[in-house]
């Protein structure tokens, strides 16, 4: 009897204290795999970017958006050409988070630098975009 | 008689005291000095023979760190960023001074991982898949290492049993087969991490943004 008592202690015990160990800081809505799905078929850039934008979404509606994701969707857009769009979300990880100041002010400053020059080598009358 | 009570006892006890039975303590005196906001996880040195291990499993550090409270750097733009300085290879990384690193990103400490092993052993009825990291976090301004951990983890997928030895070796086989064809490490490397990480243990302590888990 005394044994069984102590059994269930213990079950109680380990069912309670456990759950504890397992806390979350941040909304990440898989964004490990996210990642690993785009590393190993890199060719899906848009499902990619795509599960970011999910994520920024998801996580901002409790607020607990976690770092570095703002800067990450930034990148990809950055990397598409989008640069007004990269500037905003570099700016977003700037205000949220200081420690990303020096790296994010950089990016912004590449991001509005290769803007300018796209616009630059784009001839007014040259206006025929091929989309 | 007593014997078995005791040892329940004991061990309900070592659980409820926390999430991780106590290890000897490491000494954190430099990691605390420095008191880090932000960590800058670099891409990967690879010693094992996969070549996609090292982009693999960098997908898997970003969440543990930030978890334990740091401001963690977007692993990807990061790497990217490397690679158009000219550091697409992670041992440049791994050898270039880590105040140099940190001035770049504005990092206040680095971690740098290492994949010692990453390979699955096929023998004839079942495949051992082994993960092998070593973990160092240095310090942005001296370069000096705050914390370091090396951590291994294996699995043997379990073979079913059927109730026939044929029928068993079957299975067996087929289980070794399917692993063969694709064994899944990134489970594995998710271990690696958090015995690697666990604090109290073997891990480092919280940084700035860390919460006490509220019984959510």
């Amino acid at each position: 009897m005394q044994d069984l008592r102590i059994i269930l202690i213990f079950l109680v015990l380990v069912t309670f204290t456990l759950p504890a160990c397992a806390q979350n800081l941040y909304v990440w809505n898989n964004y490990d795999n996210t990642l690993y799905e785009y590393y190993k078929n890199p060719t899906e850039r848009a499902k990619f970017i795509e599960a970011l934008e999910e994520t920024i979404l998801k996580a901002e509606e409790s607020g607990r958006v976690p770092p570095g994701i703002y800067a990450e969707y930034g990148y990809a857009q950055y990397e598409e050409g989008n640069f007004t769009e990269a500037v905003a979300y570099f700016q977003k990880e700037y205000d949220k988070w200081p420690e990303s100041r020096i790296l994010m002010a950089k990016m912004i400053r590449n991001a509005k630098f290769l803007s300018e020059r796209a616009r630059e080598s784009l001839p007014p009358e040259d206006n025929k975009s091929e989309e | 008689m007593a014997n078995p009570k005791i040892f329940l006892i004991v061990l309900a006890l070592s659980i409820a005291t926390g999430c991780a039975v106590t290890h000897k303590d490491k000494d954190y005196t430099k990691f605390n000095a420095a008191s880090p906001r932000s960590i800058l996880i670099v891409p990967v040195v690879n010693r094992s023979v996969e070549v996609t291990a090292p982009d693999y499993f960098l997908t898997t550090t970003p969440i543990p760190v930030a978890e334990r409270g740091y401001y963690v750097f977007p692993v990807n733009l990061v790497k990217r960023v490397l690679e158009d300085d000219g550091l697409s290879d992670a041992d440049l990384v791994h050898n270039a001074p880590t105040s140099k690193l940190c001035e770049l990103f504005g990092a206040d400490a680095v971690l740098y991982i290492i994949i010692e092993r990453w390979d699955a052993q096929y023998l004839v009825l079942s495949t051992i898949v082994t993960v092998e990291l070593t973990y160092i976090i240095k310090d942005g301004k001296t370069g000096e290492t705050l914390w370091e951990e090396r951590a291994i983890m294996t699995y043997e997928p379990q073979s079913t049993n059927t109730g026939s030895l044929l029928g068993d070796l079957i299975a067996a086989a087929v289980t070794a087969a399917v692993e063969k064809a694709k064994p899944n490490y990134i489970p594995l490397a998710r271990e690696a991490n958090k015995k690697a990480l666990k604090y109290p243990g073997s891990g480092f302590p919280p940084g700035p943004y860390y919460e006490e888990p509220s019984g959510r």
